[in-house]
């Protein structure tokens, strides 16, 4: 599996001399299968860019959303690939009882929000609401769990090859919970992450900004490391930046996670803040994955 | 790659939820087991949770009850938590319970059912908002 991080910020694009480095576009991740599938996590800005990188090849892909969210999916209006007829795109995403996922995207994607309509889209597109079973796509099989954070939100999890990642980028497991002494069949997004080759996760706030996004659906650093040390990931990318934290700001804060990974006897350098653009190969055999950039 | 068994997110929410409260409130699974109960019922009860564990509707009966008035053991049948469970629908009803001491306790249940996104039921949340002590004390 190669990945490759297309949008980190969280809540709202945030470009500017101060977030060159970690990126100013919302939530997007390409994967790209040992047998060259390609999934899309997220549809944030990011996406854009993920788009342009495809270039005009006629292709399949697949685009699991988290949630609906409008960081998540405010970049599908604007990806390149949706406007070429012999491309056939297929979006998971939570099920609801209200609507179905077409009809809530659609939301969006229309009047007098956006110039075209779902149904203009000139690609195959459906649209699939995750099972709550494991299914397959391609070589990977993909497993989606609900997740704690404000409406029906999804974590995924993607094995192939022996490795896998884990991708929850909006989430608040320490709601009303103690992480440490939780059971862990009572953590949400255990299952995912257990045991999992590279985890991608919520890092938006500072424990001492907490307190004052509580309920917001986001964790603190000290849950995300503690989510991390409960499953044992093997190594994992602190995801979904505050807006409002600058490169040198984010800089601190990842000097500070390693520095309390390392104290929970984690590999200070099996942490990591999230830049745009970074990318990473999970090796066939789940030994760890190994950064590439 | 073997997957820990997770609670459905509802249950999880529902416990956290629980944990924070003053009114004893128990969580029970789908297939009736008492999977969780806060401490202000464990006051009533005079056990903790975590003294206790995941218990199912037999043992639990033998433990605690609920009794009728005459001191009888209520048929599991019966009981608000099962309609609700087995029907889909909320119930509620006065019972006298035994804490682990012995003394009695007659309290209000209110059961009912808690659905996942998938329409299953996942779970049972059970609050005991109004609930006096047969020997004078209130839970907490």
């Amino acid at each position: 599996m190669k990945i490759k991080l297309w949008g980190t910020r969280g809540s709202i694009p945030s470009p500017g001399p101060e977030t060159i480095r970690y990126g100013g576009n919302t939530s997007c991740v390409g994967v790209t299968l040992s047998d060259g599938s390609l999934l899309a996590l997220d549809a944030g800005s990011g996406i854009r860019s993920l788009g342009l990188a495809l270039g005009d090849e006629p292709r399949r892909l697949h685009i699991l959303l988290t949630h609906l969210h409008l960081d998540h999916i405010l970049g599908l209006a604007f990806f390149a690939p949706a406007f070429r007829p012999q491309t056939e795109i297929v979006i998971w995403g939570p099920a609801s009882p209200e609507a179905s996922l077409r009809d809530r995207i659609a939301r969006y994607i229309s009047a007098p929000l956006s110039p075209v309509e779902v149904r203009e889209l000139p690609c195959d597109v459906s649209f699939r609401s995750a099972p709550d079973s494991e299914w397959e796509i391609g070589p990977a099989r993909i497993r989606a769990a609900s997740v704690s954070h404000r409406g029906p939100t999804l974590g995924y999890r993607i094995d192939d090859g022996g490795s896998s990642l884990t991708y929850i980028p909006d989430h608040e497991p320490g709601l009303g919970a103690d992480l440490d002494r939780l059971e862990e069949d009572w953590i949400s997004g255990f299952a995912l992450a257990r045991d999992t080759s590279l985890l991608i996760h919520d890092g938006q706030y500072t424990d001492a900004e907490y307190p004052d996004h509580i309920g917001w659906g986001h964790s603190p650093l000290r849950d995300a490391l503690a989510f991390a040390h409960r499953t044992e990931a093997q190594r994992t990318i602190l995801f979904h930046h505050d807006p409002m934290h600058s490169d040198e700001f984010l800089d601190r804060f990842g000097a500070e996670a390693r520095e309390r990974w390392e104290a929970l006897g984690g590999d200070p350098g099996a942490i990591e803040l999230g830049a745009e653009r970074a990318e990473y190969e999970l090796p066939v055999r789940a030994a760890g994955p190994v950064a590439t950039a | 790659m073997s997957f820990v068994t997770q609670r459905p997110l509802e249950l999880i929410l529902a416990r956290n939820l629980m944990s924070a409260l003053s009114t004893p409130a128990f969580l029970v699974d789908e297939g009736g087991v008492l999977v969780f109960y806060n401490e202000a019922a464990g006051m009533m009860l005079g056990k903790r949770f975590e003294e206790l564990g995941t218990v199912g509707a037999d043992e639990w009966g033998s433990l605690f009850g609920p009794f009728d008035e005459a001191g009888e053991p209520i048929p599991y049948e019966e009981l608000p938590l099962v309609t609700a469970v087995r029907s889909g629908r909320p119930a509620h009803a006065e019972y006298v319970i035994h804490s682990s001491d012995g003394a009695s306790h007659e309290v209000e249940v209110s059961a009912f059912p808690i659905l996942t996104a998938h329409g299953s039921q996942g779970g049972i949340a059970i609050f005991w908002p109004t609930a006096t002590n047969g020997d004078g004390a209130r839970p907490a």
